[in-house]
């Protein structure tokens, strides 16, 4: 039965506003900070079929490939053997999954005894074991970066809420109340998914839910498809790098290759670099929701709800061995850095086709700060997320000191940090004037956040990237400045290297500075009035 | 004699009650200087204002000094190394997939924020000592240039040690004594240093805004021989006196929203409702939120113009679905309705000012269930062809008849409602079914039916004027203030004598400044905790009873397990570690007045007249309708299809549903069955 113009209209926002209310309630009701506090966690409403058919828009890396993270749970376990109170997990990178402190739990909706969908929500948890606690920055292969769990299925009533398979998580990771928390944030979001599902089952009818369901997936793939029909066919190429693996010198490059024909576009990674012995490693999941996401963001109005359909019209492959498609048992804790020469290469390509719509390299490196101590109460583990400046576009500069475009994650309130975190105090969280990459339009800004230690023995894990090859300018703009990081202790000035870990000691101070935009067309096209604006707020270099 | 009196967007609405029985004057706001509309209003009353003891006042002054960017120039100080905390924000976007993205517009430029050397810890200790000398030759150098109208200060952990924060006042004080100077530990004494800043860089941003306007009214009031009690609304939905107002304008923001919830909450609780759900629609928006067992619920925060403010507000959810809204279709062929509204200028097309989209106005025109003749009374012309007109284009595309089409429109537009009642009721753990209606706006009882629905909602209450409830809503409000302490409190057998002391220093401390300020009546108190499991970050309100003399450990975790599960879907088990985070209090000084109009606003036709009748188009179908005059409805139910002309807005009464007047001359529809 189809559903009529006016009940699917009113379906599709009634979808996207439940999927909406899941994210806010898990961000609300989760126990780390880097849920509740930082939002590093998404959701989303799945039909029978396991086609994502809405989300909220939270975290785009984890949003591009839920599909990719189900698929592999539905095939083993299929929708006949489904009953109340089941759910799935999957956190394996090697199975459709991301980087393992991402964990996929996926719960089935009934409606009168039938099944009607899924409801999913992914956190990025605090700690899952593995090599370190937060960040194994040393891991050489997966299994030291935290538990697995495969595509699994397991049962609310059997097996958690006492039951073994919670006491055998929480017996696997250093801050089980915290991970527990947060697993319970995750199926209270899944839960409020299915009520608001069954209410539009139950209002409308379950043949017009489904109808309308599939609907929306048509109607993101038209308007995707009619972004795409106006764009000259051919195939157009562009690579990008990261500066090293984190043990040598050497950049590793990302080549893409983006085909568009008719109203569909092919993404492909020839000759991208072989997979490196370090995390920086990209599981084809990544690589997928890279790629789409910047397509996307390209090339659609920012408010074509994103859901399957928008990936019918774009397919993807890399080569298998590659540092996009890895072979097991490679580490990937560090995936956004691939992940975002991913998001810059397609960008590139698409600038010799659409240059109005597209932006200059950003900072575009999500920069995790990982500080752990051991206590008298066990570990304490925070972990924060840092952006940098985006990259300027044709007709603005980038924004400054924001979160980077595969990523969304609101800073930790120095307060709550404190409060929490007594090891550390944060000594300065500022911009740094003149980091962004001059043009017509100038890069956004880079910012500086460094932390006072004052307890002994904090140790602390990161990986960034950009310390060498800052981001590029487009059409003439020029770089934004790069990142860095060091230790002051005492009168010594310690240089960091971008993906590292180390221990530091009370009187310490980590200083952590991420890099500026590259800026778009050429510096002496800016406007005056732009100039006067930065120097007045002080936002140009200082002298 | 008493006078209420509401500046809108597009109406200043002024409503006089003497001797029991109340007047309403509607004109036009004038929007550059938004007191003269209000003493237009008064003229055009013919209010003598020698006779007045009681004026109240809601006005839209705050909301736009911030929305046009007109408040005071002002300085922030903040603690080292924090300079940026109002440009960073909080580091996320809005908009994920947008390349252009920009963050909202600090209320403060970067070059008038200085950074004071001082550091508290998260425990209120001092880590570095703020130093007399510095911090005075610091504030002399900041200010020494005469460029600020006001100064905010919000440093590091001041919500659990105001002391750095006062001395900053204090140094401020004595080298510029006249400058207003807003300290962020006495706006919001809540963790989160971008949010407390946020709020008080507005506080302080408004304050000159506010104050000259208050200082110029209440002296145009005088010199016309007011000397009753001066009273402006706040977003809480209870007043303050002026002059206190002034000191804390931040809570003058969203007062408009507010004086309608108040004004349906008076209307409905004649009418014996006391669970309701308020949908006040008007020309670009519409306002929802809902009220159980009399009390509004409050939110923690709000935000405007993009910028948090922390400070407690009616829970009021905005929808941009409102007469105005532009009908459109998207690049996917989908049909929708706003939230791009024609506003009021150029307004909807049948207004025939220039408008040549379809609105939601243009749709009920075809539709039937707005009236050409029947606008503001009959005082405005509207034409009914050039609504057909503008739909046009987009039946072509969509392939449907004008009919069809703007039936469509109407409710995709109500959809929108919907979802937004949603949002207060179901999303809070609400039931919309166990609560009636109460639609107010000019458009809001046109759609109520049929959203209540949409919502197995089974009544609708639609109040005497319903047009100019909000400024009813002014004199029906009370006294109320706010007073909230945040003290970390370990739930346990322990703890109910910190409850009891806090709650009982809060009273204290409430009573003593609506003392200070005038307010003389016997108060009533509300007492609510911010709890939640320890580990979490966000508090769930448990409001308890006024009476706490029962009051025990268990009963309060009881109700602390039954809040949290009604809004996140599960609690844990008893035992579980919970804390309180803040301890909340409202003083309420009753002061209100419900007003019995002898006489509708306009358009009151008599009893006798015959009903007119209509076709009207509705799901593929049209039907005769009848069309009459609110007087018309008597205390016998009538059975709809009904379209009731009530001078300043129209209510639909579709098939299924009947009507009939109560002794509280609400308008109540029933559903059948």
């Amino acid at each position: 039965m189809a559903a009529s113009s006016v009940d699917q209209a009113i379906i599709n926002r009634s979808l996207i506003a439940a999927t909406h209310e899941m994210g806010t309630k898990l961000i609300r009701s989760a126990h780390s900070p880097i849920v509740r506090e930082a939002q590093d966690c998404s959701a989303a409403i799945i039909d029978r079929e396991g086609r994502v058919v809405a989300q909220a828009e939270l975290i785009p890396i984890q949003l591009g490939s839920i599909t990719q993270t189900f698929a592999p749970c539905l095939s083993l376990y299929p929708p006949e053997t489904l009953k109340e109170g089941d759910f799935f997990i999957n956190n394996d990178p090697y199975h459709g999954g991301q980087h393992i402190q991402d964990i996929f739990l996926f719960s089935p909706i009934f409606f009168d005894g039938e099944l009607l969908g899924f409801s999913a929500s992914v956190v990025h948890h605090i700690d899952l074991g593995g090599g370190a606690p937060g960040l194994n920055p040393d891991a050489g292969d997966v299994h030291q970066e935290g538990l697995i769990f495969p595509p699994s299925k397991y049962n609310l009533d059997h097996d958690w809420n006492g039951g073994s398979f919670e006491r055998l998580v929480a017996a696997n990771v250093r801050m089980p109340e915290a991970t527990i928390g947060d697993i319970n944030a995750q199926f209270a979001a899944n839960s409020i998914g299915a009520k608001r599902l069954q209410a539009l089952a139950a209002r409308y009818g379950r043949d017009i839910v489904s109808d309308a369901m599939d609907e929306m997936l048509n109607y993101s793939e038209r308007r995707m498809r009619a972004a795409i029909t106006g764009l000259p066919d051919g195939t157009y190429c562009a690579q990008a790098a990261m500066d090293d693996d984190g043990l040598g010198t050497t950049p590793v490059v990302v080549r893409a290759q983006v085909t568009i024909a008719g109203d569909a576009i092919h993404i492909g990674f020839d000759g991208t670099d072989p997979q490196v012995a370090t995390n920086v490693n990209n599981p084809f999941a990544s690589t997928f929701a890279a790629a789409v996401a910047c397509a996307k963001s390209v090339l659609t109005d920012p408010d074509i709800p994103f859901n399957d359909g928008v990936s019918r019209v774009i397919s993807v492959d890399a080569p298998l061995g590659s540092v996009l498609n890895p072979r097991p048992p490679a580490p990937v804790r560090a995936r956004l850095l691939p992940s975002y020469r991913v998001f810059n290469a397609v960008m590139k390509a698409l600038a010799q086709v659409a240059p109005d719509k597209v932006m200059a390299e950003g900072y575009d490196t999500t920069t995790p700060v990982c500080l752990s101590h051991l206590g008298e109460g066990g570990y304490n583990i925070y972990l924060e997320i840092l952006g940098g400046g985006y990259g300027a576009g044709v007709d603005n500069d980038g924004c400054d000191g924001v979160d980077s475009p595969l990523s969304n994650c609101a800073n930790i309130p120095i307060e709550s940090l404190e409060m929490d975190y007594p090891f550390m105090r944060i000594n300065e969280y500022a911009l740094i004037p003149g980091s962004g990459g001059a043009g017509a339009r100038r890069g956004g800004l880079g910012f500086e956040r460094s932390y006072n230690i004052v307890q002994d023995g904090v140790q602390f894990a990161t990986y960034g990237d950009r310390f060498t090859s800052p981001a590029q300018g487009l059409f003439g703009g020029a770089n934004g400045a790069a990142a860095e990081n060091y230790i002051v202790r005492g009168k010594e000035t310690i240089t960091l290297r971008s993906k590292t870990g180390c221990r530091l000691e009370a009187g310490d101070l980590l200083v952590v500075r991420t890099g500026g935009g590259g800026g778009y067309g050429p510096p002496e096209d800016r406007p005056a009035a732009l100039h006067e604006r930065d120097r007045s707020k002080g936002l140009e270099r200082s002298k | 004699m008493r006078i209420g009196v509401e500046v809108g967007g597009t109406f200043t609405d002024l409503i006089v009650i003497a001797d029991g029985v109340a007047r309403v004057a509607k004109v036009p706001s004038t929007p550059d200087a938004p007191d003269r509309g209000a003493i237009n209003a008064i003229d055009a009353a013919d209010v003598d204002l020698t006779g007045v003891s009681d004026l109240v006042h809601g006005s839209t002054v705050a909301t736009n000094a911030v929305l046009e960017r007109k408040g005071g120039r002002v300085c922030v100080f903040v603690t080292r190394g924090t300079r940026d905390l109002l440009a960073l924000q909080r580091h996320d976007r809005r908009a994920i997939y947008d390349l252009n993205y920009a963050k909202p517009e600090p209320i403060v430029s970067r070059q008038d924020i200085c950074e004071i050397d001082e550091r508290m810890a998260a425990d209120g200790s001092v880590v570095e000592a703020l130093d007399a000398e510095r911090l005075d030759a610091r504030v002399a150098q900041f200010l020494g240039v005469d460029l600020f109208d006001a100064v905010a200060i919000c440093l590091l952990h001041s919500y659990t040690n105001p002391d750095h924060e006062q001395r900053v006042a204090a140094a401020v004080r004595r080298h510029a004594p006249n400058m207003p100077v807003t300290c962020s530990s006495d706006v919001s004494r809540e963790f989160r240093e971008y949010e407390r800043a946020s709020t008080t860089a507005l506080a302080a941003f408004v304050r000159p805004a506010i104050e000259g306007y208050l200082d110029r009214l209440s002296n145009t009031l005088e010199a016309r021989g007011f000397a009753g009690r001066f009273s402006i609304m706040q977003s809480n939905g209870g007043r303050i006196p002026a002059d206190a107002m002034s000191k804390n304008p931040i809570s003058a923001l969203f007062s408009g929203p507010a004086a309608g919830v108040v004004g349906a909450l008076g209307a409905a609780g004649r009418s014996d409702f006391k669970d309701i759900i308020t949908l006040d629609m008007g020309g670009t928006s519409t306002d929802v939120s809902l009220i159980s067992d009399g009390v509004p619920d409050l939110a923690p925060q709000t935000e405007i113009d993009g910028l948090p403010v922390r400070t407690p507000v009616i829970d009021i959810v905005t929808v941009g679905a409102g007469g105005g809204s532009i009908a459109w279709m998207d690049d996917g062929g989908l049909l929708r309705v706003g939230p791009q509204s024609a506003g009021a200028h150029p307004g909807p097309a049948s207004y025939l000012r220039g408008g040549t989209e379809a609105t939601v106005t243009d749709a009920h025109l075809v539709r039937g269930t707005l009236q050409a003749g029947s606008f503001l009374g009959g005082q405005m012309e509207v034409d009914a062809a050039a609504a057909a007109t503008a739909l046009a284009p987009l039946c072509e595309r969509l392939a449907l008849s004008v009919e069809e089409l703007a039936d469509s429109v109407i409710r995709i537009a109500e959809s929108n409602i919907v979802r937004a009642i949603q949002q207060v009721s179901t999303e809070r753990g609400r039931d919309p079914r166990d609560f009636a209606l109460v639609p107010f706006g000019g458009a809001g009882p046109l759609h109520a039916a049929r959203v209540a629905e949409e919502l197995g909602i089974g009544t609708v209450v639609v109040p005497t004027n319903a047009g100019v409830l909000s400024a009813a809503g002014l004199l029906m409000s009370d006294y109320v203030h706010y007073r909230a302490r945040t003290e970390r409190t370990r739930l346990d057998a322990e703890a109910l004598g910190t409850v009891l002391d806090r709650l009982q220093g809060l009273r204290h401390e409430a009573t003593e400044y609506l003392r200070s300020v005038g307010v003389t009546e016997t108060l009533t108190f509300q007492h609510i905790l911010e709890m939640r499991y320890v580990g979490q970050a966000f508090e769930v309100s448990v409001p308890l009873a006024e009476d706490l003399s029962d009051l025990t450990a268990d009963a309060i975790s009881a109700a602390f397990s039954d809040a949290h599960h009604r809004v996140f879907e599960f609690s844990k088990p008893p035992g579980d570690p919970v804390e309180i985070v803040s301890f909340r209090i409202g003083a309420r000084a009753t002061a209100n007045e419900f007003p019995v109009y002898q006489e509708p606003f306009a358009g009151g036709a008599g009893e006798d007249q015959e009903p007119g009748v209509i076709d009207i188009v509705e799901g593929g179908q049209t039907r005769a309708c009848k069309l009459m005059p609110r007087n018309a409805i008597g205390l016998t139910e009538l059975a709809g299809p009904l379209l009731v002309e009530d001078g300043t807005s129209t209510i639909y009464v579709p098939p299924g549903w009947h009507a009939r007047r109560d002794d509280a001359d609400s308008v109540i529809l029933r559903q059948e069955g």
